[in-house]
């Protein structure tokens, strides 16, 4: 018994830690291709990047902002009634900024990205390997790494921020309103709570937050994208591409917030 | 002297033994090319004529021998060198390869877009001209699933076409088309084959389909050359492997499983 959860133990490191090797030389090589930058011609790419501008962040933005609306409400309300009752409502501002600014609005977006884009990144490049388009591309001559990756990493970059920004305030705004069916407090004085709770720290830490998903999530499920060698295959690496971009996202918003806020 | 020879010669394959995972695909390949001549290489399934596209487009490096292309060695090509040789060649395949999420138009401006220096309104253009030779006017704006086989054939000829390229790599090009539809494109490919200075390698199960456009014939069976020539050799040679093969025969020197 003892034997075979060893080796069962030994065997799934082992899996992980070539996993891992290959995930860093798939990174290592996109770096590498960023020397192809040279040959590109930016209009070539300019296409894919709004077009994924307009997936990830446009067509996003009615389901970030029902979310952002929901959780600010639930979180505004249950802090304008629990807190009074532990005499800590001077806090509000700060519990708001800590909850929503810092943590929530990050990762909720991250994970609306994650569920609509980097499924669909996923799935898109797997079919595109399936039926030949990749290799077709590079026998034009044309870094496929560069081509595909880098202008979906810029569409992510900049949607995950802007998202985040607009989840932020209809969040606050929005849930503010909504919690005005509840309880009653001031616009102006709820306003002048949030600001004098935010620092630069947290728009710092929001920002980079945003540029790591905006990076870690189509780098991720790209890389699952171009792993199935035959159709039946593309299921099991979305799905696969889904899970770790969640399961890494969740680390990255934890590491950033220990290393900003500890 | 020699100089004078790798220049005339556009493809160069000599000695070439590659093996994949142990199975040796190509045996001691020799063959060459010179500019404005056209190759046709054929063979049954499995004889190795796949595999010459690993060495001379894939830039794949694992051979023994030496392979080169505008007298230039491929194996000494690195990344960046690869990806400016495999522009320098025009590919069509029997599956086409075309960008499901790209309009006709878009799928054969691609290589400009991404390699030249051009302006878009000369791309536009450049790629209109090449449209409108090839009919395909009436659907630039389709995208491939939209396409009927001869179109997506055309596009896939004309996104070859658009970089100028010396050389033309037809792999099983026209395997699957309809026998009228194809006469158009074999009338382009005619005239493509006249060009001085400009090649064609056709990958074929079925050589007697090219007959008029290939200056030479080289067929493969097991991973070797087992027949060389000129048109006449092809239509007169008592080559008995050619000869199994012209009359579509499962008895001969060729054990066909």
């Amino acid at each position: 018994m003892i034997k075979q959860l060893a080796i069962y133990t030994g065997s799934k490191a082992l899996s992980i830690e070539s996993g891992v090797l290959d995930f860093i030389n798939y990174t290592k090589s996109i770096i590498f291709s960023l020397r192809s930058l040279r040959y590109l011609s930016f209009r070539s790419i300019y296409n894919i990047i709004i077009n994924q501008i307009k997936f990830t962040g446009v067509d996003a933005l009615v389901i970030v902002m029902i979310i952002a609306l929901l959780l600010g409400g639930t979180v505004i309300i249950q802090a304008l009634t629990s807190l009074p009752k532990f005499g800590v409502e001077g806090f509000l501002g700060n519990i708001l900024v800590i909850i929503i600014a810092r943590e929530l609005g990050p990762l909720a977006t991250a994970l609306i990205v994650i569920a609509r884009s980097g499924s669909a990144i996923a799935t898109e490049i797997s079919v595109q390997k399936w039926s030949r388009e990749i290799l077709s591309m590079e026998l034009m001559g044309i870094d496929t790494k560069l081509y595909i990756i880098f202008p979906r990493i810029i569409a992510s970059i900049i949607s995950i921020t802007s998202l985040i920004i607009i989840f932020d305030i209809v969040a606050f705004i929005g849930g503010y309103l909504l919690s005005q069916t509840v309880v009653y407090i001031p616009m102006d004085v709820f306003g002048q709570i949030l600001l004098d709770s935010f620092t630069f720290k947290d728009i710092v830490a929001a920002l980079i937050k945003s540029i790591i998903f905006g990076i870690t999530i189509p780098l991720i499920c790209c890389y699952y994208g171009l792993k199935p060698s035959s159709k039946f295959e593309i299921p099991i690496y979305v799905s696969k591409a889904v899970i770790r971009t969640l399961f890494i996202s969740i680390i990255v918003n934890i590491v950033i917030s220990v290393l900003f806020y500890l | 002297m020699k100089e004078d020879r790798l220049d005339d010669l556009i493809l160069d394959v000599q000695n070439v033994t590659y093996s994949v995972n142990g199975i040796t695909l190509l045996n001691d390949i020799s063959l060459s090319l010179k500019r404005g001549d056209n190759l046709l290489v054929f063979g049954p399934e499995s004889s190795g004529i796949t595999n010459l596209f690993d060495l001379i487009v894939r830039t794949d490096s694992g051979y023994e021998g030496e392979v080169l292309f505008k007298g230039e060695s491929l194996k000494t090509l690195d990344y960046f060198g690869q990806l400016m040789h495999k522009k320098e060649i025009g590919y069509v395949h029997g599956d086409y390869g075309l960008l499901s999420n790209m309009t006709v138009e878009q799928n054969i401006s691609l290589p400009l877009e991404y390699h030249s220096k051009l302006s878009a309104a000369e791309i536009k253009k450049h790629v209109g001209k090449i449209i409108y030779d090839l009919n395909l006017d009436h659907c630039r704006k389709l995208r491939p699933f939209d396409l009927t086989r001869s179109e997506m054939l055309k596009t896939s000829f004309a996104r070859s076409l658009v970089m100028d390229p010396d050389l033309i790599y037809l792999e099983y090009a026209f395997e699957d088309q309809c026998p009228l539809n194809v006469k158009t494109m074999m009338k382009i490919l005619n005239e493509r084959s006249q060009l001085p200075d400009k090649s064609l390698v056709i990958i074929t199960y079925y050589p007697w389909n090219f007959i008029d456009i290939s200056d030479s014939f080289i067929m493969f069976f097991n991973g070797r050359i087992v027949f060389k020539g000129t048109k006449e050799d092809f239509l007169n040679s008592d080559n008995p492997y050619l000869l199994q093969y012209k009359n579509k025969s499962i008895e001969g020197p060729m054990v066909i499983l």
